[in-house]
């Protein structure tokens, strides 16, 4: 019977090439780590995020004067609303953890050089997507740093050269964040997982187009590819598990841990609070732009700092393969900038007085330094390595090889 | 293998211990309840709780409807004090409670330190030392108490800091109940996962 049905529909539609294509058959290498199990985490989050945000749709007020009050009808009174909620605003927190994590194993592994260019910027736009929608997300609430949250970036437009101020006034929808700030952040909050789904897509095609990069850096021949199911479905799916412990802990025994106390005060025009917070994954973005003392320098340098990952394939010209496992000196350089971000994270979370504030400047200067240096690093290192005579012959070959193609 | 299961249970076991706890100040909860309806709601509102939730911390009917006078049971606790007279008196209105053990930095151990904060100033007026120019008056008289009563009152203040924790997270032992179920399901789930992989995988050798 399901065989017939299947024969039917496979008259129609390409249902099992397409499975046997992206699933059944589709060749991964056999030495994926876990580390390459974050990207269906991350898909998985944002299901987690989709439904629960429906959800939490059917009984939130996008209106001023009723959606804090509304967060708390849905904490109280609706069935399972607080678990609802707090898989929501725990899930925002997940999916950075998460895809901050698989953007790190990009940058160690190398895998955003060529032919993976596309793939890693079609990542990138993902992460701006997701930024967007979970500035907007917080604003909805409408707590106390909801509000001035939303003051303070939405503030960081006016350094548009010419028409900033109106820039300013036109995304709020008036000359404060308000009622039209929050129905039009509602609107696009809701809308923007929907693009995000699209892009997912364009994602998971350019990933089927080059295949999954792998830790030895090796182009792996056929023999060594196995099929993504069973193999990395059921690896996945462990995966999964720790991660759903270390979720369900949180969502479970401690769900204000990501949430500032500050936002279980209505929002309040009238009186700022003694500190701005962005959540923490804005943190160290967020250091920068205050480390800058200008306003319209600073707004630029954190855009950089976001942007300027999109430059990696270009920025890191080293032709030898696998990351950081076969170079020393830029898997230093990875640890160096990991650290550096912790650094700038715990600065952007405090206020910033005089050694607070050196230390941002300091960590915003290694931050770009360590981009701005990889050009001349990686060249550097690539040919001491490569005369080094300490490289497996197979990575030597591939290194050669490439260097040869861009002469010719 | 074995250990992995053995870690995750013991994990699981201690978090259930931890739930059981949660609900051992009961009785701090039920007096906590007493003082802030007889006394802060006076000023003070706590408009996400209503009468009839009283009775699910173990507040029995008659008590319930001798706090509530004439108010139905499915009334919120409004402050007894109109706002605007709030306002004349101390020029500022008292902020509700119901989330007060969640919206200021330490939480319920801050209810504490500021209801027992208050201290004799130099100009024969109360000061407060976690909140300088408090409005609200030293409602215990704890600046004046003898060490005795000094004792009774930073109990009345631990009890009305258990009380205002329930208010804000009224499903917290709910919340930590299914927790535990969940946590134990997941685990017993990820080994299985992992079993399923480790087979799965052997063909490969």
């Amino acid at each position: 019977m399901s065989k017939k049905i299947v024969a039917w529909i496979d008259q129609r539609f390409p249902l099992s090439a397409f499975v046997k294509h992206e699933l059944t058959d589709y060749p991964t290498p056999r030495n994926l780590s876990y580390w390459w199990g974050f990207g269906f985490l991350a898909g998985f989050v944002l299901v987690i995020q989709l439904v629960t945000g429906v959800f939490l749709a059917m009984h939130y007020k996008a209106d001023s004067n009723l959606a804090f009050d509304s967060i708390q009808h849905i904490m109280r009174e609706v069935n399972y609303g607080w678990l609802i909620r707090y898989l929501h605003s725990t899930g925002a927190s997940a999916f950075f953890i998460v895809i901050y994590t698989h953007m790190a194993r990009t940058l160690y592994y190398g895998s955003y050089r060529r032919p993976r260019e596309l793939l890693w910027w079609t990542g990138q736009l993902l992460l701006l997507l997701m930024m967007a929608t979970a500035f907007m997300g917080y604003l909805l609430p409408w707590g106390q740093m909801s509000y001035w949250g939303a003051t303070v970036i939405t503030n960081l437009f006016s350094a548009t050269p010419g028409f900033g101020e109106d820039i300013v006034v036109w995304l709020r929808g008036g000359f404060a964040v308000d009622d039209p700030t929050l129905t039009r952040f509602f609107s696009m909050h809701y809308l923007f997982p929907f693009i995000i789904s699209g892009a997912v897509i364009i994602h998971l095609v350019a990933l089927h187009t080059v295949r999954s990069s792998n830790p030895s850096g090796l182009n792996l021949a056929d023999k060594d590819n196995i099929p993504f199911h069973p193999y990395y479905t059921t690896k996945d799916l462990f995966g999964l598990g720790i991660f759903l412990l270390g979720y369900f802990a949180i969502v479970f025994f401690k769900p204000d841990l990501f949430i500032d106390p500050a936002n279980n005060v209505p929002a309040n025009p009238m009186q700022t609070p003694a500190d701005i917070v962005p959540e923490w994954y804005f943190l160290p973005f967020y250091a920068i732009l205050r480390s800058v003392p200008d306003l319209a320098g600073g707004v630029v340098a954190m855009l950089v700092s976001v942007l300027i990952f999109a430059a990696m394939p270009y920025l890191d010209r080293s032709r030898i393969t696998g990351g950081a496992r076969y170079r020393p000196i830029y898997r230093t350089l990875f640890y160096v900038f990991v650290i550096d971000i912790f650094v700038l994270g715990y600065v952007g979370a405090h206020p910033p007085a005089n050694l607070m504030k050196l230390t941002g400047q300091i960590a915003t200067s290694i931050y770009f330094l360590t981009f701005l240096l990889l050009p001349f690093v990686s060249r550097w290192e690539e040919s001491r390595l490569l005369q080094s005579g300490k490289l497996p012959a197979d990575v030597v070959g591939m290194a050669r090889k490439e260097i040869e193609e861009s002469h010719a | 293998m074995l250990k992995t299961v053995y870690w995750i249970s013991t994990l699981c076991l201690t978090l259930f211990a931890g739930t059981a706890h949660a609900s051992a100040d009961l009785p701090s909860i039920q007096r906590g309840a007493h003082i802030a309806t007889e006394v802060c709601n006076g000023c003070h509102s706590l408009k996400y709780i209503k009468y009839k939730d009283l009775l699910s911390i173990g507040l029995t009917k008659d008590e319930v409807n001798t706090l509530r006078g004439e108010k139905n049971l499915g009334d919120p606790l409004k402050a007894q004090m109109a706002v605007n007279d709030a306002l004349a008196m101390f020029n500022v209105a008292p902020p509700d409670l119901s989330l007060m053990a969640e919206a200021r930095e330490g939480g319920p151990h801050y209810i504490v330190e500021l209801l027992t904060g208050f201290a004799p100033g130099a100009d024969g007026q109360t000061t407060n030392r976690v909140f300088p120019g408090i409005k609200m008056p030293d409602i215990f008289g704890i600046a004046q108490a003898d060490p005795a009563a000094r004792k009774e009152i930073e109990q009345k203040a631990k009890d009305v800091a258990a009380f205002l924790e329930w208010t804000a997270d009224p499903q917290a032992d709910a919340r930590k109940r299914m927790g535990a179920g969940v946590l134990i399901y997941v685990a017993v789930l990820t080994v299985l996962f992992y079993l399923l992989k480790k087979k799965i995988w052997r063909r490969l050798k």
